[in-house]
Order: structure tokens, then C-alpha cells, then sequence
């Protein structure tokens, strides 16, 4: 059985390694403030409802990947830059704790989802 | 013709998930995608994880200053230390796994906690395979949005004057938290040191402690109206 494209290309190299340089340079850096946009998602995503119009900070560039929204779909030519984006608890959640005003969280988000805010 | 194949002995019910999963694997296999042999080769491989390679890299860190900044910056570089190598078995990595270990360090400030809220995403190749409770959606709402909350239904209460971070791990990022070290372990050796970190310390909803060498129980209450399955 002839192995898929996936694995000839991942092996000795990793997912996501594997799509290294392919998606040019990243258009945000540590510490852009961006906000999540609530692009239209039918069918497929994994950029969480709580996170659509939120403000956050990148805290991490992580890698290069085709876009899950795409990769669902087996569109895999087009890679985007992948960014851990840290949210203040308070701007996701109405009733979080001022007593607790400094708590985060920090989920990934692709290239796409992201503007400067 | 495929003959008829009976549930395994051992199973005393078996559930629509289970039958759906051999099913699922059946036709997989009939269709030439795998072979059985292949299927249990990864399975036997995938259950041979526990969580001793990954509370090494821990205690390594904690020993070592540049061990420590090695796993902060690439971590699956660091999880070849501890005899890890996230290509296995495929030479590519394993599925839904991916090959993009980070660790998250808790310091003095800040509190680590792992969830995949989407789904359950797991870093298991270093950490064996998730707890169940992990995969629930009663975890995977409820800790996004009242972290401190859940984390008190596991016997943590985070001071007010540490930051609670949670990291969902929604994408191929596979994430665990070196928590710090606790008191107590004063000259321990690496070995003594990882005893200590459980895999739930690593996941964020426990702290290491000198006496405690193993995870919490969680104990399910039998059901009063079992499902009956026919």
C-alpha cells in the first residue's frame, strides 16, 4: 500500500516541521495586541466562539500549518503562521472575579483570525 | 467473508462506543488502510506511555538550569533526553498527537492548567494517555471559564496573589506544565524527584508534594438505574 502525501512528506520531519518556510514571513510578533475576528465558519473550526471579538496579546509564534479551517478539508497548500494569543479572564467572561483581575488564558489561533488591534 | 467476531471476553457490556470503534477498525482494515497487526502494534505502543518520561523532564529541570531552559525552548528536543522521541512509532508522530511539545513553567506568579476544550487533545507520547475525567465535557467547559472553581473541586485553591493561566491546547500544540518544586525535596535525587511529580501535577489540577507519589482518586458512584444494554 503506497503511504499517503502526509506521511512522505512529514517523515524524519514531524507535523507541523513539516511545513516549515512555507508560509512566508508572520505577519505579528510578541506582544501585538489583536483581536479575534469573527470570520464566518461553516462547516469547520477550531477558533472557540469565547475567543471572537475578544482582545488579546500574542504571547508565542509557535509554527507554520495549513489552517485547520483548511487542512479539514485536505487544502493544505497554503500555510499560515500559528500564535498562542493570551487573553485577560475578565475580557473573555462577564463575571469573572475582580479579585482576581490578573488571570489568563492563552489558546492558538491561526494567522487568518487575527488583526491588530 | 469476514467472520463473525464475538466481543472480547473480558468485557462484561459493551458499549455503542466500543462497537463503533470495532466496527470502525474492521472496515479499515478490510479496506487495506491498516493491518490488524499494525493496529496492534500501535496500541500496544500507544499504552506503554506513562507519565514517568515526562515527571523526568521535569525533575531534570529542576536539577539542571540549562536542562530547564532547553525544555522551555524546544521541548521535544528536551523529551529526547528522557528517551522520548515524538516521531515514533511512524517516523512522522502519532495521530492527533503532533510533534510540537511546549512546556509551560510555573513560577511564583503564575499557575499553569491544561485543557483542550474542544476536545482532548493530550501530549501523550510523553505523558501516556489522558484521564478520563480529562476528556469530559463537564471538565473541558467548566475550566476555561471558572478555572479556580474547578480547580478547589480538586483540592487546589490558588492564593489570590498567584495568576491562574489556562492553555487551550486547541490546535497541533501539545502543552504540559512543569509545576514548581516544593519544599521539602532538598537534596533529593532525579529519581526521587520525578516519584513526586503525578500526572495530574503535570496537567495543572495538582502541586507536587514530598508524601504524595501518586494521582488523587477519583471514585465513581455506581448508578442506582444502570443502562441496561441489549
Amino acid at each position: 500500500m503506497s503511504k499517503s502525501h502526509h506521511a512522505e512528506k512529514a517523515t524524519g520531519k514531524g507535523d507541523p516541521q513539516m511545513f516549515k518556510g512555507e508560509a512566508g514571513p508572520a505577519k505579528f510578533k510578541v506582544g501585538d495586541r489583536v483581536r479575534i475576528k469573527d470570520l464566518p465558519d461553516l462547516f469547520y473550526t477550531r477558533s472557540q466562539v469565547y475567543t471572537r471579538g475578544a482582545l488579546g496579546e500574542v504571547a508565542v509564534v509557535t509554527h507554520e500549518s495549513p489552517a485547520p479551517e483548511d487542512e479539514a478539508w485536505d487544502n493544505v497548500d497554503k500555510p499560515e503562521w500559528f500564535y498562542i494569543v493570551r487573553f485577560r479572564q475578565k475580557d473573555l467572561w462577564p463575571e469573572y472575579p475582580d479579585a482576581y483581575a490578573n488571570d489568563t488564558l492563552q489558546t492558538e489561533l491561526s494567522e487568518r483570525w487575527l488583526e491588530l488591534a | 467473508m469476514a467472520e463473525k467476531h464475538k466481543a472480547a471476553p473480558m468485557v462484561e457490556e459493551v458499549s455503542d462506543f466500543e462497537a463503533l470503534e470495532m466496527a470502525v477498525r474492521e472496515l479499515a482494515i478490510e479496506k487495506g488502510l491498516f493491518t490488524a497487526d499494525d493496529h496492534r502494534r500501535f496500541t500496544e505502543f500507544a499504552h506503554s506511555i506513562g507519565s514517568l518520561p515526562a515527571a523526568r523532564l521535569v525533575a531534570k529541570a529542576w536539577l539542571d538550569p540549562e536542562f530547564k531552559k532547553l525544555a522551555l525552548e524546544d521541548g521535544v528536543k528536551a523529551s529526547l533526553e528522557v528517551g522520548i522521541d515524538w516521531l515514533n512509532p511512524t517516523g512522522f508522530g502519532t495521530p492527533s498527537d503532533y510533534t510540537d511539545l511546549r512546556v509551560l513553567e510555573d513560577t511564583p506568579k503564575v499557575k499553569h492548567v491544561v485543557v483542550c476544550s474542544l476536545c482532548s487533545c493530550y501530549p501523550r507520547p510523553i505523558l501516556g494517555h489522558s484521564p478520563e475525567w480529562y476528556r469530559t465535557p463537564n471538565y473541558r467547559r467548566r475550566i476555561v471559564r471558572w478555572p479556580r472553581q474547578v480547580l478547589a473541586e480538586f483540592g487546589l485553591q490558588i492564593p489570590e496573589d498567584v495568576d491562574v493561566r489556562v492553555e487551550d491546547s486547541n490546535q497541533k500544540c501539545r502543552f504540559m506544565v512543569m509545576p514548581m518544586r516544593p519544599e521539602g525535596t532538598e537534596g533529593w535525587t532525579e529519581e526521587q524527584l520525578a516519584e513526586i511529580v503525578t500526572r495530574d501535577c503535570m496537567i495543572g489540577v495538582a502541586l507536587p508534594r514530598p508524601d504524595v507519589k501518586a494521582n488523587a482518586k477519583r471514585p465513581v458512584h455506581k448508578a442506582i438505574h444502570p443502562v441496561e444494554h441489549h
